[in-house]
């Protein structure tokens, strides 16, 4: 998501006065977010805090977040790209049938006021979850989102952010695009990246079953993925890093135990506003980080001759 | 055993990484995790120091770390299309070392978000 127009949750907590969570369950799945950086806080910018924010959630049903907010949106399921398409259209004045409105589960008044709200906003945030970016559209609705905030821009102050979860998610798309210019769903097999989500994300290789060898470290597919991808997972050796034995780890070749980071292993973790943290363990583990045991697996892999120049099946013209 | 008290540790249960959390522990546990919420109170509260699993298991075995290490680095050498997955709940300095690994195996790199 280069070139997204974002900000630092520091700065929603000093200037938002209108946030917007668009398929997310923060009441639930991020319990800090609303009292640590969005409605609660007060700031000079918006002295009354909550009184001074206006809060919208659009999903496609009502959470317990929807108490916390001013306004819900029921979206019908799948319509999300659609509602953000002709909410796109209508900043721009332009027209749209009202039965195309309709279909989205939402009146063209409620959108018009809406919208009239965001425009006199002083400082706007689009915060979205996995309800607009793992839903029908996928990644095409969270370009869309995006695409809005963006163009919302010509009228006042937006930004958008995703509501990242599990853990060190952002760290991974960070420390990937640093070190191979692609945030995820990368091939390293030709020498050089290449990025194809859809080819090269991990469920499509496994439904495919095109990996004969899978390296697993801090993620648990074995309970979350596609029966297939499991039964390919299992097929294959299979290697786990964790610091329990996962369901990944019982239908694997080799499991190492290691310290859970942040709790018992130091290191860095970021914020979903990519912002780096330190991480302060307060146990000391039996077990070794999951950063010397990859490292170790990394040099005795080290040792030997280099997989590029020595594949038999390789192309003369490649090496 | 001794009681130690840290300030301003950090939580990476979900994607807020609350930096502001006091953790009370003893050389075993943590007791009590101030200012997280129910989700990192259980997730502070659920780890412990104990060895609760054997150092590493090989096809279901308990084996030792160093045997585990060799004995992966030659499935992952000797696969044609190895696949490096996850890097969630795990620190940058270790997702680094995943990237550097993945790229001496001509591997598969990829990550939770691809869901
Ligand atoms: S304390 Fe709660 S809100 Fe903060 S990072 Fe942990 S789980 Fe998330």
């Amino acid at each position: 998501m280069g070139g997204k127009v974002t900000c630092t949750l520091g700065e929603v907590k000093q200037r938002a006065d209108f946030i917007v969570y668009w398929g997310g369950n923060p009441a639930e799945c991020h319990p800090r977010h609303f009292t640590k950086y969005t409605l609660m806080q007060k700031s000079k910018f918006l002295p009354r805090g909550r009184k001074d924010r206006t809060v919208v959630l659009v999903d496609i049903r009502e959470t317990k977040s929807a108490k916390a907010a001013d306004h819900f949106l029921q979206v019908r399921p799948g319509k999300d790209f659609e509602l953000l398409t002709i909410m796109r259209a209508m900043i721009k004045g332009q027209d749209v049938p009202e039965a195309q409105v309709a279909e989205t589960g939402i009146s063209i008044e409620v959108l018009r006021d809406l919208i009239e709200k965001m425009k006199k906003a002083k400082y706007g945030v689009m915060f979205f979850g996995m309800g607009l970016s793992m839903t029908r559209g996928k990644h095409m609705n969270a370009a869309a989102l995006l695409t809005f905030a963006a163009e919302m821009n010509a009228f006042t102050k937006f930004v958008a952010m995703p509501m990242r979860g599990h853990g060190n998610v952002t760290g991974a798309d960070v420390i990937m695009r640093w070190q191979t210019g692609y945030p995820f769903g990368i091939s390293l097999n030709r020498g050089y990246p290449r990025y194809n989500p859809g080819e090269f994300s991990t469920v499509d290789v496994l439904v495919r079953g095109d990996t004969d060898c899978a390296f697993i470290i801090g993620a648990d597919p074995g309970a979350t993925m596609p029966k297939p991808a499991i039964d390919h997972l299992a097929k294959v050796p299979t290697i786990v890093l964790d610091p329990h034995v996962t369901h990944t780890s019982r239908l694997s070749r080799v499991h190492i135990t290691t310290a859970p980071a942040g709790i018992a292993a130091p290191g860095t973790g970021y914020r979903m506003d990519e912002v780096p943290m330190p991480l302060k363990p307060a146990l000391n583990s039996p077990y070794p980080s999951d950063e010397e045991v990859v490292r170790r697996i990394k040099e005795v892999i080290a040792t030997k001759p280099d997989w590029m120049t020595n594949q038999p099946q390789m192309i003369e013209s490649q090496v | 055993m001794e009681l130690k008290v840290i300030e301003n540790a950090t939580c990476t249960f979900c994607g807020c990484v609350c930096d502001d959390i006091e953790l009370h522990a003893d050389d075993m546990r943590i007791h009590q995790a101030k200012k997280a919420c129910i989700l990192g109170k259980s997730w502070f509260l659920n780890h412990t120091a104990e060895k609760k699993y054997p150092d590493a298991l090989i096809d279901g075995q308990p084996a030792s770390l160093d045997d585990a290490i060799e004995v992966a680095a030659n499935y992952l050498y000797d696969a044609d299309m190895p696949l490096v997955y996850g890097m969630s709940n795990t620190t940058c300095e270790a997702q680094k070392e995943c990237v550097a690994m993945a790229d001496l195996l001509g591997a598969l790199l990829d990550s939770h978000t691809s869901l």
